[in-house]
């Protein structure tokens, strides 16, 4: 794999009032992977997510996508090759569904350009993997939170990036969703060489879904690891402070992890 | 009374520039004084007047009481002013921004129209009387926030310029009764001998009293409602009581002088900021800086002006009140804001362009009859086809100059709405058209006559450094829209100002022409100005599928935006200047023409045009058709005078804005669920 693609983090940080928020932090992020960011709250997931969606610059250190620094990307280039999904992504203005997944194209047509055959496909084949079809004539503020939630992460999949930065996409769905969502990242990763950053609270999630596991604690890299590695219980006890055990999962032979 | 914190350096430092003050309103009076009368004659013209003496008289009767008069009104607001901010707990209240000096004023002209033989009671109650029903009009509007004091301020606002608008029409009305009133609705101190003082005074000395009478038990609203209760004060009476004063000073001044507004506002905010942390420091403190304020103010404006007389004290007091509340304004706490500001659910058409073919039909009706129908000398009469002829020339300039304009103001105000994402915004209610007309008169005052071109190009400047100054005062609390609605309504007042000294400083005369232009009429618009009004509005409208994704991308919010690809910065900057240039474009014809540039688009969100293509088309027919109807008002209403579009579409925009704002949000807005619970938990606590 070349060593140039995906992600690039060195020393990076971000403050805000002088205080500092996040880092300074230094990790590499492969495509072909799903990432899990876990940690306790204030632990500078959501703004290291921030930081490499370009939606804040880093206050000191550099952050290199595909060798070059996030600084010199130009936004439209930089949002055909990585989406992102905010914790809260609003309510949808006054748009339909499948409005909402046709702003999706907009790095690909830009603020004139007309919707093509590849931009029609590409909607659709997001409505479809988001499972949002019954809903594509709903207006987006008048659904529920989590069949909200599908509507922007099929906007999202409209997009065609390469990467996914998702905050705490199955905060509001419920099991079924979350299932689904979950199964569907996977599938896109290893169908079509994503890269997926997550954000996610429930370490079962992330042990049974994701590749890598990257623990934070106070803004800085505690540990990273395999969820084999870290799904241990002195490990998740320096992750989110709180004796834990591990069980094994009785079909998968996945380990669970219970507060003890 | 101050000695608790007289010690510290820094208000000492406040005392020097009061004491500075004073003694600079002292030397200009005396100058004036040196001029009128040798300096031997001083004291003989104060005291014991040779009425053989012209000098003296002058000295005697207009001199003298014009200080007097300054010092006692100066005193009174602020003292209203103090009361009023420690009553309410509302650092922004004021005899003004709670609309008791527009109510008084109103009242006073309408009696002196319809109803002349009740003036002879005095002005003072009838004053009274407005004055107590604006401010309980604003009191019921804001009354569900819990009079939080941006609510109340920015109700007492709106009431204000309502009241204003509607003076102005009396005052076109009523022309051959009110020649006399002309100076005295903008604040002016000028006096013609001392019955003026002598009816004031007395009265403000008792009220004053009165006032500190309360000062024990209204002192006691510091340490809280319950405490207060605890301690067995009927907390309520002697609110009411307290606030009944204040009215009654605020009413009896503006029934003497005139609306000045601001003084009540920045006196006390000054003792504060000197060290008058107590209540019975600013009883005492904020009354002399207010004496010192006004009168140095006025001093001011007989030099500004090109004479003594013309420029009111009233219109240059914003210049230095409208900061003073620019600065509150972000130091406010939380307040709630107002349903109408609250993302509420509104329907959505599914049939857009069939309504806005309905628009469109509804326009050229508004057309048609604006063109055929109109009052003669014998009545009413609708014009055939064959005397259309005559009537072409006088009646299609002015429809063709509000169609373009309408259309401009309504695509402004709908880009503003889209970008700040507050429903309420508008280049009016923001002051963005009157920071280009304030522009505007500045250049013609500074380098005279200029082409349009010149016009627009001074408008521009104006309008983009009012969007400037907003973007900055609002980004403090993250442009909280109910907010950067009073920070827009104080810039308005601040710009209002501006151009009220710029007319005065410059010989009346050449101004006279700009006199129709301020209060946004179409009397003199010529066909080639129409006729390229609406060539530019056409092109505004062709430039606006530029910008339409945009429109529906910014409001879902900024992170969603940025993730796809829209520069942020870069995009709004474009569609800001996009919304000053149709400002601007429209404030040169038109003048500062409120609430079109606001209704507009609101009318067009709320009924069911919710996508930028829809809000755009429907949002600028509703703009024209509003506009021609309101100049064909204008044209009819009071025959054979005139009344200008712009005091007709505020007259009927300020109560839109103020139902939309306050009134019960069905049926077309449901209340969130987050208000709801909000105003429950308010009730309880209540």
């Amino acid at each position: 794999m070349n060593d140039r693609s995906g992600y690039d983090v060195c020393e990076a940080s971000f403050s805000v009032d002088g205080r500092t928020i996040l880092g300074p932090i230094s990790l590499t992020l492969a495509k072909k992977q799903i990432y899990a960011l876990v940690g306790q709250n204030g632990s500078g997931k959501s703004t290291l997510l921030k930081l490499l969606a370009r939606q804040q610059p880093a206050s000191e250190g550099t952050i290199a996508f595909d060798g070059v620094s996030l600084k010199e990307w130009k936004t439209r280039p930089f949002a055909c090759r990585v989406a992102y999904l905010p914790q809260q992504p609003g309510t949808g203005g006054a748009l339909t569904v499948r409005e909402l997944v046709e702003v999706g194209r907009y790095p690909w047509h830009g603020p004139l350009g007309r919707m093509g055959a590849a931009d029609r496909a590409a909607v659709e084949e997001a409505i479809e993997l988001a499972d949002v079809a019954t809903l594509r004539d709903r207006l987006v503020e008048t659904l529920s939170g989590g069949e909200r939630q599908r509507a922007w992460i099929a906007m999202m999949l409209a997009q065609q990036s390469e990467v996914l930065l998702l905050d705490e996409p199955t905060d509001s769905l419920d099991l079924l969703h979350e299932v689904e969502l979950m199964r569907l990242i996977r599938r896109l990763v290893d169908a079509r060489n994503l890269g997926v950053v997550l954000v996610l609270h429930d370490v079962n999630v992330a042990a049974r879904y994701c590749d890598e596991i990257i623990a934070l604690r106070a803004g800085t890299l505690l540990t990273r690891g395999t969820p084999q590695e870290l799904m241990q219980p002195e490990a998740l006890e320096s992750i989110y402070d709180v004796p834990m055990g591990i069980l094994t999962h009785p079909q998968s032979g996945t380990p669970i992890a219970y507060v003890r | 009374m101050i000695s608790q914190t007289g010690h510290s350096s820094s208000s000492r430092c406040y005392l020097t520039l009061l004491v500075l003050a004073a003694l600079a309103a002292a030397m200009l009076s005396l100058s004036d004084l040196a001029r009128m009368a040798p300096a031997g004659q001083w004291g003989r013209a104060v005291f014991h007047p040779n009425l053989a003496d012209i000098h003296q008289i002058i000295v005697y009767q207009t001199w003298l009481p014009r200080i007097a008069i300054a010092l006692v009104c100066g005193a009174g607001l602020a003292l209203a002013g103090a009361a009023m901010q420690q009553l309410l707990r509302n650092p922004l209240a004021e005899p003004m921004t709670l609309g008791t000096a527009g109510g008084a004023q109103l009242a006073v002209l309408a009696a002196a129209i319809w109803i002349p033989a009740w003036t002879a009671f005095g002005r003072e109650w009838i004053a009274l009387a407005g004055g107590a029903a604006a401010t309980a009009l604003v009191f019921a509007l804001a009354w569900k926030q819990r009079l939080a004091p941006v609510s109340s301020v920015l109700a007492g606002m709106i009431v204000s310029l309502l009241c204003g608008s509607l003076a102005t029409a009396l005052t076109i009305l009523g022309s051959e009764y009110l020649s006399g009133f002309f100076l005295w609705g903008a604040g002016s101190l000028t006096q013609n001998g001392w019955g003026v003082f002598i009816g004031l005074a007395p009265r403000l000395a008792v009220a004053a009293l009165l006032l500190f009478a309360t000062l024990r038990a209204i002192e006691t609203l510091d340490i809280g409602d319950e405490a207060a209760r605890s301690v067995g004060l009927s907390l309520r009476r002697t609110r009411l009581i307290a606030l009944a004063i204040t009215v009654a000073i605020a009413s009896e001044i503006t029934a003497a002088v005139g609306v000045i507004g601001f003084v009540g506002l920045a006196a006390p905010a000054l003792a504060r900021l000197g060290g008058a942390r107590r209540l019975r420091d600013r009883f005492l403190w904020a009354p002399l800086v207010g004496a010192v304020l006004l009168w140095l103010t006025d001093e001011i404006a007989k030099r500004v002006a090109y004479s003594p007389d013309a420029l009111p004290a009233g219109a240059i007091t914003a210049l230095i009140g409208a900061p003073v509340l620019l600065w509150l304004i972000p130091r406010m706490r939380f307040a709630f804001a107002p349903a109408a500001l609250q993302p509420g659910r509104i329907e959505r058409s599914t049939h857009p362009w069939r309504r806005i073919a309905l628009i469109a039909a509804l326009c050229v009706a508004a057309i048609a009859l604006s063109l055929l129908v109109g009052r003669g000398a014998s009545g009413w009469h609708v014009s055939s086809l064959s005397e259309l002829g005559g009537l072409w020339p006088w009646r299609f300039p002015r429809i063709a100059a509000a169609l373009g304009v309408g259309i401009l103001l309504a695509l402004s105000g709908c880009v503003l709405q889209r970008v700040t994402g507050n429903p309420m915004a508008g280049p009016d209610i923001l002051g963005i058209s009157t920071g280009a007309a304030a522009f505007v008169v500045a250049g013609y005052v500074l380098f005279g006559t200029a082409g349009r071109f010149v016009q627009i190009v001074w408008a521009l400047l104006g309008a983009v450094s009012a969007i400037a100054a907003m973007l900055w005062l609002g980004r403090r609390n993250a442009y909280a829209p109910e907010r950067m609605l009073l920070a827009g309504v104080a810039i308005g007042a601040l710009f209002a100002g501006a151009v009220a000294t710029f007319m005065a400083t410059s010989l009346g005369s050449q101004l006279y022409a700009l006199l129709d232009w301020l209060v946004g009429s179409l009397y003199n618009v010529s066909q080639t100005q129409a006729l390229s009004t609406v060539a530019i509005a056409i092109a505004a409208l062709l430039g606006t599928p530029f910008l339409l994704r945009w429109l529906d991308i910014l409001p879902l919010g900024v992170p969603a935006a940025a993730s796809i690809g829209v520069s942020i910065s870069q995009t709004r900057l474009a569609l800001m200047l996009f919304t000053a240039f149709t400002a601007a474009a429209a404030t040169v014809i038109v003048g500062p023409l409120g609430f079109v540039g606001l209704m507009a688009p609101h009318m067009a969100r709320l009924s069911g045009l919710r996508r930028a293509s829809e809000q755009i088309a429907g949002g600028a027919m509703i703009g024209a058709t509003t506009l021609i109807l309101a100049d064909w008002v204008g044209r009819n209403v009071i025959f054979p005078y005139q009344l200008p579009a712009g005091i007709v579409c505020a007259i009927v925009g300020a109560p839109y804005l103020l139902a939309v704002l306050w009134g019960r949000p069905v049926p077309f807005a449901i209340l969130p669920v987050r208000f709801r619970r909000a105003s429950a938990v308010a009730r309880r606590v209540c």
